[in-house]
Order: C-alpha cells, then structure tokens, then sequence
C-alpha cells in the first residue's frame, strides 16, 4: 500500500513541482515589467496597470482560477485552454502567473523606490548611461531588498499550487485525498503534507543562503 | 578665455524661483568657494551645472565651448549630456557611495564602463587601476582600498567619493558642502584634502559653511543670497570687509 500510495503522491507531486516552477519562471520577468509599468510617469500607461494589480491582489486567487478557467468558454463561446489534462494545467498556468506577477511587481516597486535618489544621480553625474545605472547599481541593491519578502511569497506559491484542484489539475493533494474514497484511509493526506515540508525546507535554506551571499554589503 | 562662463542662469521650481539671474566666471586652477543661508540655491546652480536640472534660462560654457543655452532645442539626446556633464564631476553631501562596492570598485566603475563603451576596455583596465589606486593614496586611503562602505567612516566615505569624481578627469570638481554631514573631528581630514587638491591646482567650485577654509583656500568667494549672487571677489574683500549689509549679517553668524 505505502509503495502504491508513494507512487501517486510523486505523480501528484510532479504536477505541483511543474505548476510552481513555470509559475516562477514567468512571473518573476512579468512582474518586473508590471512594476516598471506601474511606476511609468504616463498615466495612460500606470493607472490601468495599478488596477489590474488592485484587482488582482484584492480577490482570491480561487476565484480568479475559475474565471479564468471558465470564462472564456462561457463569455466567448471558444474553449481557449484546448481540451483534456493539459489544458486545464494551462489554464491554471495563466492563472497563477498573473496572479503571482501582481504580487512580484509590488515587491519590485517597493524595492526599487527604496533606493535612494542620490544613488542614480552618483552613477549620472559621473557619466553612466541609464541602463549601467539600473544593472551596475541598483539593481543588486534591489535584490538584496527583496529577497526576504520575495522568499515569502515563492513559499506560500509552494502551498497555494494546491487550490489548482479546483479546475481538476491533479496535483498532490488531489492524489492524497483520492484514497479517503478508495481505501478510506487518511494517511496519505498527511504525507502531501510531509511532501510540503520538505519543498518548503528546501527553500527556505536556500533563501538563507542567497541572503547570506549578500551579507558583505549594508543597503 | 575663462574656462567656466555662466551667464545670466535662471530655474524655477513650479512658482519659486531658485536661481534669479546668476553670473560669474572662473579660470583654469582657480578654487571658488560659494557661501550663503540655505535655501538661496547654491545646491540648485551645482545640480544645474552637472545636468542634474535643466536651468530655464541663460547659458553655460566651458572652454567656449556653449554646454546649455543658446536657443537649442529642448530635447538634448543623454549620449550628449553624458559628453557634456563629463566637464565637471560633483562630490555630495551624502557620498552616495555605491555600497556593494569596495572602495577601489567605486574609483573604477565609471572609468571602466566609459573604456567598455569605447571598446578598449582591455587596454586600459591596468591603467584604469592603477590611477584609481593613485587617486586613493592621494586621500589617504591605500589601506582601505578593499573595505566597503559601511566599512568605512564618513570622512573616508568622502575621501573615496572625492577620489571617485576624479577619476572621471572633470574640468571642474565641484563640492556640495562635503563636510556637513560630518563630525568635527571627520571634517578635519576631508578639508586636508580639499586643500591638497587646491594647492595641486585643482579647478574646484565648493559650497561650504567654514567660513575659516573657505576664506584659506578659495581664490574667489561668491555670496549668494535668495537666488542672486549678491556679492562677490577675494576671500579678502567678500569675508574680511563685506560690503553689502547682507552679507555682514550672514557672516555675523559665523564668528
Ligand atoms: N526639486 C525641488 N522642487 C521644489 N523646490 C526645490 C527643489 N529643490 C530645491 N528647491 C527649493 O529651492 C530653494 C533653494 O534650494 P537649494 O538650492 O537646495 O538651496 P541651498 O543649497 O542654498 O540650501 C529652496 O527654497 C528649496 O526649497
Ligand atoms: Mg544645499
């Protein structure tokens, strides 16, 4: 039983793993250029983008699955996700990285406007161009700002990939909780949980050790 | 020819005007020293002369050479105003060091990506270095070289900005009371240097609030008073024997 069960747990897993890192490897890029898109001085430009975010990060991330699941099916009458298992996988992909870019591009913004105004113009009078100006200076600055605040929310991404199941994307809970029905055992429940522990532990030493790679300097 | 000619510079900021007609010249080697409250926009003419505000009128030339004003269009390319703020460098009050850089990286960033944009970074990169380390020595700094920021006092902070604004080779250095955020004791070590670099003939325009160094090391001393320079000439005449009234009141408050 313990072998058959570990078994669809990784399956579960594997789900939970994909969802997470795609979600990361979108949204953290997406979230920077929403953040630049709400500090832009146009107004036409930050005030749609300030809304999306408010919209976005002032509604459950549950609710926003469903309507991006269901929606363009029920509004437009065209099932834009394609069909079958991958196609709520990608549906529930969408999802989460507009979400999360949301919460990214806040954590950016705040970073990015904590750094000094003196630290740009240093680099501008002594001749830098813009672009040396964000990537020589700023930017490791900025980094080193936001890790620990970004470190929360990559965490709670980790646990958040569970509310996929609510447009049946088979992720590990799911797995966990199919035996209740066929075996009415509950074990396996607590071992997603013990899969939990273990991704987030993982990370959470990680982030540590970023953070230390950035102690040799006080912002 | 004077090598630094600002002509009847004027900037607002929304409804107050900060710079209200401002004129004066200086030649190669000489130190100005510009003193006054706060408030009467000494800051403002530094930021102006480095590009970091656009003054609304009036002009200013280096070497003859019209760096702003004239009737140009507004819209000036940043390839150009990054040739053009390179004729003056400028030290601020807050350092502004780069903090994830060591004192030696703050000297040679600059120089660096100036050389990497050229395309003969390789070719200079050992001279970059070893006029970066020179410039150090030169404020007394050679055993900080590798210590970052927050490892370092304030007084050294200003040292390696000072060092850090050299090494772009400006015309003109200009200081923005580069002590005032300083101990005494720190204030001390920063004026040493000043000093150093005047009597190397460096060209050097220097808000400061010591009257005493001020009066030492400029050769020329400006007065500025609520946007309008009010008075100026040597040490001797503008500190010694002010003669607007204005001036003897602001000095009153120094002695
Ligand atoms: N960016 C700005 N926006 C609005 N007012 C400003 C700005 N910068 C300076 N001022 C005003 O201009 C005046 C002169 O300031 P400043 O040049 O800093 O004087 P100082 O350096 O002599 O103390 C002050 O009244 C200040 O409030
Ligand atoms: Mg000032």
């Amino acid at each position: 039983m313990f072998i058959t069960v570990t078994q669809s747990l990784l399956e579960g897993f594997l789900t939970t793993v994909k969802l997470f890192t795609l979600t990361l490897v979108f949204a953290l890029p997406l979230g920077l250029v929403i953040s630049f898109g709400s500090m832009n001085p146009l107004r036409i430009v930050r005030i749609p983008i300030r809304f999306l975010i408010w919209v976005i990060r002032g509604t459950p991330l549950l609710l926003q699955l469903l309507v991006i699941y269901y929606g363009p099916g029920i509004i437009i009458h065209q099932n834009v996700w394609g069909s079958g298992d991958s196609g709520r996988f990608f549906a529930a992909l969408v999802a989460f990285v507009l979400n999360y870019s949301c919460y990214f591009s806040e954590i950016y913004r705040g970073g990015i406007q904590s750094i000094p105004v003196g630290q740009y113009e240093a680099g501008q009078v002594l001749g830098l161009t813009r672009t040396d100006i964000f990537f020589r200076i700023v930017l490791l600055q900025v980094i080193k700002r936001i890790v620990p605040p970004m470190s929360n929310e990559i965490i709670t991404l980790v646990k958040d990939t569970s509310l996929a199941r609510v447009i049946a994307v088979y992720e590990i809970i799911w797995s966990g909780q199919s035996f209740i029905k066929s075996a009415g055992i509950i074990w396996p429940l607590f071992y997603t949980g013990a899969f939990y522990l273990v991704f987030s532990g993982l990370l959470t030493v990680l982030f540590h050790a970023i953070e230390k790679k950035l102690d040799y300097f006080v912002v | 020819m004077a090598l630094l000619e600002v002509k009847n510079l004027k900037k607002s900021f929304e409804a107050t005007q900060v710079l209200k007609d401002i004129s004066f010249s200086m030649d190669k080697g000489d130190v100005v020293s510009i003193i006054g409250s706060s408030g009467s926009g000494k800051t403002t003419l530094l930021r102006c002369l480095n590009f970091l505000e656009q003054p609304d009128q009036g002009t200013i030339s280096v070497n003859g050479e019209l760096l702003f004003g004239g009737g140009e269009s507004k819209k000036v390319s940043e390839t150009e105003i990054r040739r053009k703020r390179l004729h003056f460098g400028l030290v601020f009050q807050s350092f502004n060091l780069f903090p994830q850089y060591t004192a030696l990286q703050n000297v040679c960033l600059a120089p660096s990506l100036a050389a990497k944009e050229e395309g003969d970074f390789r070719s200079k990169e050992a001279e970059i270095r070893k006029n970066a380390l020179t410039l150090l020595d030169q404020m007394g700094l050679s055993d900080r070289v590798n210590n970052y920021p927050h490892q370092l006092s304030g007084g050294q902070c200003q040292r390696v900005a000072i060092a850090r604004a050299m090494a772009m080779h400006p015309d003109i250095l200009c200081f923005d009371e580069p002590t005032s955020a300083l101990d005494p004791e720190l204030t001390g070590e920063v004026l040493k240097v000043i000093r150093s670099l005047a009597n190397r003939h460096t060209t050097m325009i220097i808000v400061t609030h010591e009257m005493a160094f001020a009066r030492d090391v400029a050769d020329y001393v400006v007065f500025m008073d609520q946007g309008r320079i009010l008075e100026q000439g040597r040490p001797e005449d503008v500190i010694d024997n002010p003669k607007e009234e204005r001036t003897r009141q602001f000095l009153a408050g120094y002695r």
